[in-house]
């Protein structure tokens, strides 16, 4: 920021405004930011773009400044810096960091996302910038650096959590062995431990000699973290631990060292308290790092699969260079069992590629000359080459992995109610810890208190506690079992395995919000060309008269629309080559406008066309009539042929389904989806093919820019809608869908427009993935629902409700064991979701036992 | 740190830290007069304790909103 202190609040900005392109527009900016209350000297640079403005901070703003500014018709570019922040542990860490960074004048918006430590902010360069946004994070005691991608990405994270889980793994050998060292030493009155546990262990000086260093070694890093945000006004779940900690171990030096200070004596020393305390929340931090980051092994798969070297061809010779050297245009050498470097086009050669880890798909694909390879895929059978054409961050990998690393790094709005608790919650507790000592410091004690209490799961007794220690014991104990860390957890760790899981499978969400709205979906349009059907015509039927032969029939047609450049002539010209039959070259060709072609051919007149070029030339045509009426029934385009003046048969073409089509349509009805067909075809076309697909809801003759007209109408009958769609072409219905989704586009994902994109062109990835959306929706539920569970059953324990009735109280040691679990509980329960199938795969798993892998015709 | 923030953190500390005597003031009044004989460790012990607790309350809602104030 560049702001520069006149008087103690007096500030200076300098805003970039894009938009002006004259003196005028410099005064109008000028003339309309003096306006403002509180802004003393405004001067604007037309050539640079930056207005400078000096204003009384406790009057004025960067937002109303942005916004008068955008008022009158200017813009102030936003820029976005996505960065890494490790040491964040639970969701009030994320309020902290959010709260803090927004604050910061010029920031607009700030998503952290705990499970993939990142922070996105957006901010007005000029009024603020990512140095001091970075120092800002770094202040309340975290590490911070700006996102990396790629394969130093991948060794940074390692790095860190390896760093993280060295450190974590010292705390546990230090904390444990000693903890239980302590446990014994306080018990050894009890049960059989007199018979083996020598005596000084159970000397008082000695517990304080062995909990110190629990406390104040792996104990440490609670109250630095506590600390450095508590001088900048953010609160933290380290708090609740710091605070447990210190107050168990202040406690247990005074009862130690000075026994008739009141605070219950010798008696009341708890450093088993202190100790396990400590080791427990170590225990949690130890399977935190240990968990964290496996819900994203997707995408680091994917990255791990980046090949490191290739082999080009250069002055004709091949040479092996680093994969990140290879430029466009390079011819590119891959040999069986190697990884495709880079995205390009095979210009010699022929194999099979695995591209499983791209695009889901477990069969081999068939390339050769002319076919698309996608770096990252692998080489199984021969040896090829290929032309580069995309490489660095435009492969199909790198567009890939920066999507879904977005979609992680976004929001779902069901987070929303766990960020405002979270953010509030550590104030909460404290308060309620105030309560709580209150109430047992000046009622329960007096009223309730026995010296026969106990604590649960334990033969400690609390008879020589005096009232002080008794309600501080209940408040810590509150402090304690109330972190939220379980909550912080539950939404984006579903979320990041969510997107994983779609990413394994070619299901790429664009959003947190996209997972959430793909399983609130209860309504799927499909577009019909190029989405449910293959979108290019195919020959269907082929009928012949008697004494004609179908496949003279079918080679004469072809001869005939040879020279004719219809998309149905060129349909009928391919479907004689794929059957393999030889399409001659006419001696003289006709077309004939409205009713068809006219060709001679070896001393043959063919005439193909509609009904009126056979009423026309006086043919007869029959029967021919009745089967041409079935066939339009059909949805088809069907074509009458006349050789020498006499019918010869028919020749039907039509746009024909995918082949998945029906099976998908039938699975959403199945999941109570309603499944409806959008289409600019005629309405007989359209329910012919909506038949053969089962839609019952079909919308024909719309046209492509009132296709987002017709999703609004479903919309307004309380319907959550996906339109499924060419990304490009059929943008604005995805826009206006609750989910758009663009199918079967490849591998340049990032042009698609769209909230999902499906890489494969298999309509059962629809299904896909609104069965992940539904599957990681459930578990964020299941998440959530137990982390309120936790939190509000644990809590009225820990203050104690049960202990008028019962005598027992929960030791600060359960506290922090149940907090550990919690946390613990929902991140496993979330790394179940990575076993998590959608339906189709599991029924490809099934069917492909054992797997004998055929290539497939290359896309 | 700036000037300002300086200015905001000092402003702020003597709102927290006033409120927080406050409520700990409250609490060794009320060992005054409830009527029971509270040991002197347990009163002073208790000020420190609803001292340190209500610190912790105050300290993440006055400094925003001082911050908030003085630097816009």
């Amino acid at each position: 920021m560049s702001e520069t202190i006149r008087n103690e609040h007096l500030a200076q900005v300098s805003l970039p405004v894009q938009g002006m392109s004259c003196a005028a527009c410099v005064a109008k900016v000028e003339k309309t930011l003096k306006t403002m209350t509180g802004v003393q000297e405004v001067h604007v640079n037309l050539l640079s773009g930056k207005a400078a403005v000096t204003y009384e901070s406790n009057q004025a703003g960067v937002p109303q400044m942005v916004k008068m500014i955008q008022d009158i018709g200017y813009e102030v570019p936003e820029e976005e810096v996505l960065l890494t922040v490790r040491g964040m542990s639970c969701a009030a860490c994320v309020a902290k960091v959010e709260k803090a960074v927004k604050g910061m004048p010029g920031v607009t918006s700030v998503v952290v996302n705990l499970p993939a430590e990142s922070a996105k902010v957006k901010f007005y360069p000029g009024a603020v910038d990512k140095t001091r946004i970075k120092k800002e994070i770094q202040a309340l005691g975290y590490e911070v650096s700006e996102k990396v991608t790629g394969q130093e990405a991948l060794d940074r994270e390692k790095e860190a959590r390896q760093k993280e889980f060295r450190f974590q793994t010292r705390n546990m050998w230090i904390a444990w062995p000693l903890a239980m060292l302590v446990m014994i030493g306080m018990f050894r009155d009890m049960w059989i431990f007199p018979y083996f546990v020598p005596e000084f262990l159970g000397n008082v000086y000695v517990l304080w000699a062995l909990t110190t260093p629990i406390a104040f070694i792996p104990g440490w890093q609670f109250f630095k973290h506590s600390w450095n945000g508590l001088k900048r006004g953010a609160t933290d779940m380290n708090l609740l631990y710091a605070t447990g900690i210190g107050a168990a171990y202040i406690i247990a030096t005074i009862n130690t060292f000075w026994p008739d200070a009141g605070f219950g004596g010798r008696g009341a020393t708890f450093f088993e308290s202190a100790a396990l305390l400590t080791a427990f929340i170590v225990l949690g931090r130890f399977m935190e790092a240990l968990t964290r980051g496996r819900t994203s092994e997707a995408i680091r798969n994917l990255m791990s699969l980046q090949a490191k070297t290739a082999r080009v061809i250069r002055s004709g010779e091949e040479v092996e260079i680093a994969a990140d050297e290879v430029k466009i245009g390079d011819i590119v050498v891959v040999r069986p069992g190697e990884s495709i470097p880079v995205d390009g086009e095979v210009t010699e050669g022929y194999s099979a590629v695995d591209e499983a880890m791209i695009t889901g798909e477990s069969m081999p694909v068939e390339k050769r000359a002319g076919s698309q390879v996608t770096g990252a895929t692998i080489n199984k059978t021969g040896s090829f080459k290929f032309k580069a054409t995309r490489v660095g961050s435009e492969t199909a990998l790198a567009q890939i992995i920066k999507m879904v690393e977005d979609a992680q790094a976004s929001k779902a709005p069901i987070q929303k109610l766990a960020d405002f608790v979270a953010g509030h919650f550590i104030a909460g507790v404290h308060i309620l810890a105030l309560i709580v000592f209150f109430f047992w410091f000046f009622i329960g004690y007096g009223a309730f208190f026995t010296p026969t209490s106990q604590f649960i799961l334990s033969p400690y007794s609390l008879a020589e506690v005096g009232v002080f220690g008794f309600a501080l014991l209940l408040s810590v104990t509150t402090l304690i079992i109330s972190c939220p860390c379980a909550l912080g957890l539950a939404t984006p760790s579903a979320i990041m395995a969510g997107t994983g899981k779609g990413a394994e499978n070619g299901i790429l969400f664009k959003g947190a919000d996209a997972v959430e709205a793909s399983s609130k979906l209860n309504a799927v349009v499909f577009d019909k060309t190029g989405t449910l059907t293959k979108g290019e015509p195919s020959v269907t039927d082929v009928f012949a008269t008697e004494g004609f032969d179908r496949d003279d029939i079918l080679a004469l047609a072809a001869v005939t629309e040879k020279p004719s450049e219809h998309p149905l002539g060129e349909a009928i010209v391919r479907g004689a080559k794929g059957e393999g039959l030889s399409v001659g070259d006419a001696d003289d060709f006709e077309a004939i406008p409205g009713h068809g072609v006219r060709a001679t051919y070896q001393g043959q007149i063919i005439l193909l066309g509609n009904r009126r070029l056979m009423q026309q030339q006086n043919i007869d045509i029959g029967n021919l009539s009745e089967k041409m009426e079935q066939l339009e029934e059909e949805g088809k385009t069907a074509m009458l042929m006349a050789v020498d003046n006499k019918a010869a048969g028919i020749i039907a073409v039509a746009d024909i389904l995918k082949e998945n089509a029906k099976v998908a349509v039938e699975r959403l009805q199945q999941m109570g989806v309603q499944v409806a067909m959008i289409t600019g075809d005629n309405q007989r076309t359209a329910e012919a093919i909506a038949r053969q697909v089962g839609i019952k809801t079909v919308l024909a003759e719309v046209l492509p820019k009132d296709k987002a007209a017709e999703v609004i109408k479903l919309q307004e009958k309380g319907l959550n809608v996906a339109m499924v769609g060419d990304g490009i072409n059929d943008a604005p219905a995805l826009a206006q869908a609750n989910v758009g989704i663009a199918i079967g586009s490849g591998t340049d994902v990032a042009k698609e427009t769209g909230d999902i994109i499906l890489i494969k062109d298999d309509i059962r990835d629809v299904v896909g993935a609104i069965e992940i959306g539904r599957a990681t929706m459930r578990k964020i539920k299941q998440n959530l629902v137990w982390a309120f569970v936790y939190n509000i059953t644990g809590i009225p324990l820990a203050a104690g409700i049960l202990y008028p009735f019962t005598g027992f109280l929960v030791s600060p040691e359960l506290a922090s064991f149940f907090m550990a679990m919690s946390s613990v509980s929902v991140t496993i329960n979330t790394l179940l979701l990575k076993r998590y199938q959608p339906s189709f795969r599991r029924e490809q798993v099934k069917t492909s036992m054992p797997p004998v892998p055929q290539p497939q015709t290359a896309r | 740190m700036n000037d300002l923030e300086s200015k905001a953190a000092r402003q702020a500390s003597v709102v927290y830290i006033a409120l927080s005597l406050t409520i700990t003031l409250i609490f060794l009044a009320i060992t005054l007069v409830n009527g029971n004989a509270y040991t002197s460790v347990a009163r002073v012990g208790g000020m420190i304790w609803v001292f340190i607790l209500s610190m912790i309350v105050f300290m993440p809602i006055v400094i925003p909103v001082v911050k908030k104030r003085i630097m816009g």
